[in-house]
């Protein structure tokens, strides 16, 4: 009896293991491996193991440097713009809307993160074109004479893409931090004399930083990596970081595209790791996490 | 745009109800409600155009109004092969994620660093498509595994496991692990005791993180397109067929379709974790 408790029990321990082996098999191994491959040589159209810079160079001084800064610089002003309206929506969620009505309005929020982002850009390209609907209505209401051309296939069309892509989900990080807070701690503020302002700078804005955080990364490491996007919005010939990966895979090149993927990878690390370290992850997830 | 800071005092609910200023108030809730709603109509604008190319087939603005487009999904035999690739990889993909997320979440209740196993189950939610796409490309290549659809499963399932633990997660929350210690007092062993007392409270996170699962399967794209090999499913036929010549009435039918499907889903998902509040709020827990 007892040798068959023992025996279910390491069994047991080792099923809940199995979640975690299959995301180092599929997951962290595939990422390691890249990174590996970042650095073989590239002989004609064959990959050799081996340790050379080249990709990284290229990307980094050479001709994919441009992609390089385009591609940080579109990520985060997508994140900073993302993020503003991200908060504000997460901040009405939870303190000015009724319970019911939060619940409502959060799912509307995920719902669109879900239908695939290529299918919405598609859409886009519908609705921002030359003769789409948005250039018809400006011009129907008097607001312009010509179409703008700048609507699609520019910055702006990407910028959109990228915050309507991401920006639905960000709402939920830092709406799990806002209601986490002690709402006592804003009272005292306010008792003590501080006005609405200064009580959501000093109380409530410091504590939401985790969640805040959270969202950040999310939505930087997104756009930073985004593919369909880019190809989709930007139209021909537009590169972010993430449709490079896609055309350096096409033309074999695949120490370029590892490295490529490995910086975006890198920085997902790096900012994951201030993330663990400032933050305890149980400040945000902690109903869920004892 | 109204930014956080704009949208007023920062005090309670409780303090709110005190003041006497019901005209102010009211615009107040007014501007709140035109806030959101106003960001959710740019979230949804684009779910309209796809539906709307579809009907109007490929005569242009002023063509009739048909469902020829559907019809013609039916009649390739292409896209009724991509429809069934994409149920079945849906299926399994909804099956593994579900069971996975539920040993994750046992693992974050059980193991002693609940923060590192969320950490490593989280992540793939963060790594980006083609990232993630190539990378495992790669991979199987060096270790041997053929495109094929048990690799497409492998790679949908890793970027579905996020959103299924923590679904379950949210519902085992709720869950008083008390209930497992008596069914260890009355002698249950660890099998019996998940089979007969927790499943039967908790299986609604179970069918919700399930239905996640087959959500993103069915829309994934990037990831899938790098390991599918000869297969397609009906995301990864768009987004070829975008690729090499363009769209056409039946893509956007096909979109249609894949919107159309991903709406009703998540409305079931809303209606598993409305059974499981109301459960919460009965006095057996």
């Amino acid at each position: 009896m007892a040798i068959k408790r023992i025996a279910g029990k390491i069994g047991g321990r080792a099923a809940l293991l199995a979640p975690l082996a299959f995301i180092v098999v599929f997951l962290i191994a595939p990422l390691a491996f890249a990174f590996v491959m970042s650095f073989w040589k590239r002989v004609g159209f064959q990959v050799r193991p081996g340790f050379s810079l080249k990709a990284y160079a290229s990307f980094i001084h050479g001709p994919q440097h441009v992609i390089l800064y385009h591609s940080l610089w579109m990520a985060a002003a997508a994140t900073l713009v993302s993020l503003v309206i991200a908060y504000a929506a997460a901040y009405l969620a939870a303190f000015r809307l009724r319970r019911s009505a939060t619940r409502v309005i959060l799912f509307m929020f995920a719902a669109p993160f879900f239908i695939n982002y290529i299918i919405r850009d598609f859409a886009w390209t519908d609705l921002l074109g030359r003769n789409g609907p948005v250039n018809e209505a400006l011009q129907w209401v008097g607001l312009i004479h010509e179409p703008l051309s700048w609507l699609m296939y520019s910055d702006f069309s990407v910028m959109l893409g990228l915050v309507a892509s991401y920006m639905p989900f960000m709402v939920f990080p830092i709406w799990l931090a806002l209601v986490g807070i002690d709402q006592r701690l804003v009272e005292a503020a306010t008792m003590l004399g501080a006005r609405p302002w200064k009580a959501f700078v000093m109380v409530t804005l410091p504590l939401s930083m985790p969640g805040v955080f959270a969202a950040v990364i999310f939505g930087f490491v997104g756009s930073f990596g985004a593919d369909a996007v880019a190809t989709v919005m930007g139209g021909t010939g537009y590169q972010l970081a993430g449709n490079t990966i896609s055309s350096a895979m096409n033309i074999l090149n695949y120490p370029l595209a590892a490295a490529i993927s490995s910086v975006v990878v890198l920085s997902l690390l790096v900012l994951m790791g201030v993330w663990y370290a400032v933050f305890d992850i149980r400040t945000f997830l902690g109903r869920l996490v004892r | 745009m109204t930014s956080p800071q704009s949208s007023g005092p920062a005090d309670t609910r409780i303090a709110r109800e005190g003041k006497s200023n019901p005209i102010g108030a009211r615009l107040a809730h007014a501007g709140v409600w035109a806030y959101l709603l106003g960001v959710l109509i740019v979230l949804y604008l684009p779910l309209i155009p796809p539906i709307i190319e579809s009907l109007q087939g490929s005569g242009g603005a002023h063509a009739d109004w048909s469902w020829s487009a559907y019809s013609q999904i039916g009649a390739e035999s292409v896209l009724r092969s991509s429809f069934a690739t994409t149920i079945l990889i849906a299926a399994c993909v909804a099956g593994l994620a579900t069971i996975l997320g539920l040993l994750a979440a046992m693992a974050i209740r059980e193991f002693n660093r609940p923060r590192l196993v969320l950490f490593l189950v989280l992540l793939p939610l963060f790594v980006p498509g083609v990232s993630l796409g190539f990378s495992e490309g790669m991979w199987f290549q060096a270790i041997g595994i053929p495109a094929s659809f048990g690799a497409v499963v492998a790679v949908q399932t890793v970027w579905a496991l996020p959103f299924s633990t923590l679904i379950i997660l949210t519902v085992m929350s709720g869950f008083d692990p008390t209930l497992l210690d008596a069914a260890y007092v009355c002698g249950a062993d660890r099998m019996r005791a998940l089979w007969h007392v927790e499943l039967p409270l908790i299986w609604p996170g179970l069918f919700g993180g399930g239905l996640f699962a087959l959500i993103l399967s069915v829309n994934e794209t990037l990831r899938t397109s790098v390991v599918q090999g000869s297969l397609n499913t009906v995301a990864t036929y768009i987004w070829s067929t975008y690729k090499s010549v363009g769209l056409n009435a039946s893509i956007y039918a096909l979109m249609s379709c894949i919107i159309v499907f991903t709406i009703s889903m998540l409305l079931l998902v809303t209606v598993a974790l409305a059974i499981v509040e109301r459960r919460r709020a009965s006095p057996v827990r």
